[in-house]
C-alpha cells in the first residue's frame, strides 16, 4: 500500500518540487516574506486587539501616531504586487542562471511599463501611479511579468545577444553592458504588450490578468475544498519523508498570499474582512506545533505515554513544539515513513481544516485579519493576535484538545510497542558502555 | 544480516540541535531513525543488533576519540555491516558519518556503508566518495526516500553476504 503511493506519489512531488517557475515562486516569495512579517508588527502594534489601546498611545504620542506606524506597513501592503515581482524574477533569474540583479531590475521596469500612470479625477488627468496597481490586486500581474521577461531577458543572452566590451574595462560596466541588448529586448515586448492592451476592450494588462486569472483562481483557492486539499496532500508528502509544504505551497501560495493581503488590507481599513481561507487559516487554525498538528501528539506522549523511549523524546521536543518546531518528533519517533503515525498525522489537519473552516463560515469567530505572524509564535498567542478575539484562541484550544483524541489510540499502539521492546531490553542489558574500549 | 546503526542525536531520537553535546554512546536496539530501517531490513532477513549515536557538537570535539571507540566497538560486537547515517543534508551529521565510517573501515574487518544527500556536503562527497561507499539519498524533506533506504539496505546485504557489489555501487552510489 504504502509503496503503491509512493510510486503515486514521488512523480508528481518531484516534478513539482523541481519545476523551476514554481519554485521560483515560492523562492520569491521568501524573499519578500521578511519584510511582511516585520512591518506587519507595525501594523498589529498600531491596532493592537486590546479596547482603549489607541485611546491610551494617543494620549502619550499625539493624534497622528497611527499615522507614523501606518507608513511603515503601507510601505510593504501597499507595493506587494510590485515587490512579489521583484522576488519572484530575484529567484527565478537566479534559478535560470543569470544575474540575479540584472533580472530582478528588468521586471521591476516591464511591470511599471504595463502599469497605468495617469489619474482621473472628474474631468481632469493627473500624473500618478495608483497604489491599487501595485499592491495585492498585481500579485499575478507581478508574477507573470517576472516570468516572461526573465525569460526574454534569457532568451538573448543565451544567444550572445550582448555588446562585448575590449578587454580591460571594468567587470563593473563590461556587465552593464552585457545586459544593454537583452534589457532593451524586454522594454519593447512589454512596451508592445501595452499598446496591444490597449486596443482591447481591457485597456490594461493589470485588467486582464486581474479578471482572466487572479479573481478566478483566488476564488477557487478561497474554499473549504482547497485548503483541506492543501493540508492533506502537505501530511501525506512528510510521511513519505518528502516536506510537504514546500511542495504545496508552490501551487498554493500566490493564493493565499493575495487573499491574506485582501484581509489585511480591508483590517487596516475598518471594512468586513473578506475571505475566510488565506495563509494565515492554514498557519494558525489548521496545524499547531507544526506541519501534523505536533503539538497533541507531544502532550500525550509526555503525559500518557509510558515508555521511556517515547517520554524521552516528548521531554525534549515539546518546549521547540510549541514554538512549531517538530523535526526532533518528525525523525525522532519518526513520522517519517512510520505507518502507524501516517494515519493520525494526516488526519488531525484535515479535521482541523474542516472545523475551522465551519466555525469562521458561521461566524462564531472573526475572521483572520491578515497580519503575517512569525511561524513561531505559539497556538492561543497566535489565534488571539490573529484574528483580534479571544475567540480565536479558544478554536485553537478545541482544536487541539480534540487533536489528543485523534492521536490517543496510535500513538498508545507505538508506545505499547515500544514498552514491550523496552521490556525485553530490560531482562538483558542494552546499553552499549564506551567508557572503557 | 547484523547491521549496527550511526545515528546523530536528531535522528536517534535524543533531541534537536541544542542537544548536540549528546556524548557517545549506543543500544543494544532500534532508536529512532534505525527503527523505520529496522522494518525494512527485516524483508533483508537482516536486524538492527545496535544503534550508536553522537551529538554533532560532541564529535566536533572529539573526533580521533569517537572515530577510535566506534572502530574498536565495532570491532568487539562483529556486526557484519555498519551502517553510518541516513544523514539527510545535515552537514555536521555527515561528515562525522563519512569519517568514523572511514575509520572503521580501514581499522577493522567490518565493511560500512553511508547514506548521505549532495545538498550542503558537496566537498565532503568529492572527499569521501572515492573512498567510502556513499549512497545517494534525498536531503531532508526530499524526495526518493524509501528508494534510497531500499538501496542503502541492500548494499549492505551484498556486503554482509560478500556478494560482488560493484555494479549495484557503480548505481546507486556518488
Amino acid at each position: 500500500m504504502q509503496r503503491k503511493f509512493e510510486q503515486v506519489l514521488m512523480p508528481v512531488a518531484t516534478k513539482i518540487g523541481n519545476n523551476v517557475v514554481l519554485r521560483s515562486l515560492r523562492d520569491g516569495f521568501l524573499v519578500i516574506m521578511p519584510l511582511i512579517i516585520v512591518t506587519s508588527m507595525f501594523l498589529l502594534f498600531g491596532n493592537f486587539p486590546i479596547p482603549g489601546w489607541a485611546d491610551f498611545w494617543t494620549g502619550i504620542l499625539g493624534q497622528h501616531w497611527t499615522e507614523w506606524f501606518s507608513a511603515v506597513s503601507n510601505s510593504v501592503f501597499n507595493f506587494t504586487g510590485l515587490l512579489s515581482c521583484f522576488g519572484i524574477a530575484y529567484a527565478y533569474g537566479k534559478n535560470r542562471g543569470l544575474h540575479a540583479v540584472n533580472s530582478a531590475a528588468v521586471a521591476i521596469i516591464s511591470f511599471l511599463i504595463l502599469t497605468p500612470t495617469t489619474l482621473e479625477v472628474g474631468k481632469k488627468s493627473y500624473s500618478a501611479v495608483e497604489t491599487v496597481f501595485l499592491g495585492p490586486n498585481g500579485v499575478f500581474l507581478g508574477i507573470i511579468t517576472a516570468i516572461l521577461s526573465v525569460e526574454i531577458f534569457k532568451f538573448a543572452v543565451k544567444r550572445n545577444w550582448t555588446i562585448k566590451m575590449p578587454d580591460g574595462v571594468p567587470p563593473a560596466v563590461s556587465e552593464s553592458f552585457d545586459a544593454l541588448i537583452p534589457s532593451a529586448l524586454v522594454v519593447l515586448a512589454f512596451f508592445l504588450v501595452r499598446v496591444l492592451f490597449s486596443l482591447t476592450d481591457f485597456n490594461t494588462a493589470y485588467n486582464f490578468i486581474y479578471a482572466v486569472l487572479q479573481a478566478p483562481l483566488t476564488h477557487v483557492g478561497n474554499s473549504l475544498g482547497s485548503a483541506t486539499l492543501y493540508n492533506f496532500l502537505a501530511s501525506l508528502l512528510w510521511c513519505f519523508g518528502i516536506n510537504g509544504p514546500t511542495i504545496t505551497n508552490s501551487v498554493w501560495s500566490p493564493i493565499f498570499f493575495v487573499l491574506s493581503q485582501d484581509n489585511l488590507k480591508a483590517w487596516q481599513a475598518g471594512d468586513k474582512i473578506p475571505h475566510i481561507y488565506n495563509q494565515q487559516f492554514i498557519d494558525m487554525f489548521t496545524t499547531y506545533g507544526g506541519g501534523g498538528s505536533t503539538l497533541s501528539l507531544l502532550i500525550i506522549m509526555l503525559t500518557i505515554c509510558r515508555s521511556k523511549r517515547v517520554r524521552e523524546l516528548a521531554k525534549l521536543a515539546i518546549v521547540p513544539g510549541i514554538f512549531g518546531i517538530n523535526e526532533p518528533v518528525i525523525f525522532g519517533l519518526p513520522v517519517v515513513l512510520n505507518p502507524i503515525i501516517a494515519i493520525p498525522f494526516i488526519i488531525a489537519p484535515v479535521v482541523n481544516t474542516v472545523i475551522s473552516g465551519i466555525v469562521f463560515s458561521l461566524g462564531w469567530v472573526p475572521l483572520t485579519n491578515g497580519v503575517m505572524l512569525t511561524w513561531t509564535t505559539p497556538p492561543l498567542i497566535s489565534g488571539w493576535l490573529s484574528t483580534g478575539s479571544w475567540l480565536g484562541s479558544a478554536l485553537q484550544l478545541f482544536e487541539m484538545v480534540l487533536d489528543l483524541f485523534i492521536y490517543y489510540p496510535f500513538i498508545k499502539t507505538l508506545d505499547n510497542q515500544y514498552l514491550r521492546d523496552e521490556k525485553a531490553a530490560e531482562l538483558k542489558d542494552v546499553d552499549i558502555d564506551f567508557s572503557n574500549i | 544480516m547484523k547491521v549496527i546503526v550511526l545515528l546523530d542525536q536528531i535522528q536517534a531520537g535524543l533531541g534537536g540541535k541544542e542537544k548536540a553535546d549528546t556524548e557517545l554512546g549506543g543500544k543494544k536496539l532500534a532508536m529512532g531513525a534505525a527503527d523505520t530501517l529496522a522494518k525494512d531490513l527485516k524483508q533483508q532477513k537482516g536486524d538492527v543488533m545496535a544503534t550508536f549515536y553522537c551529538g554533532t557538537g560532541y564529535y566536533a570535539d572529539n573526533r580521533e576519540l569517537v572515530q577510535g571507540k566506534v572502530m574498536r566497538m565495532c570491532k568487539k560486537m562483529a556486526p557484519d555491516v555498519l551502517l553510518v547515517g541516513p544523514t539527510y543534508d545535515y552537514p555536521e551529521f555527515a561528515q562525522m558519518a563519512c569519517e568514523v565510517g572511514l575509520a572503521v573501515q580501514s581499522g577493522s574487518d567490518v565493511p560500512v556503508v553511508a547514506m548521505v544527500a549532495r545538498e550542503k556536503n558537496a566537498d565532503l562527497l568529492a572527499e569521501y566518495q572515492r573512498q567510502l561507499d556513499i549512497v545517494k539519498m534525498p536531503k531532508k524533506g526530499g524526495t526518493g526516500l524509501s528508494d534510497a533506504i531500499e538501496h542503502g539496505l541492500t548494499l549492505c546485504a551484498k556486503k554482509a553476504n560478500k556478494e560482488d557489489a560493484t555494479d549495484y555501487i557503480s548505481k546507486y552510489c556518488y
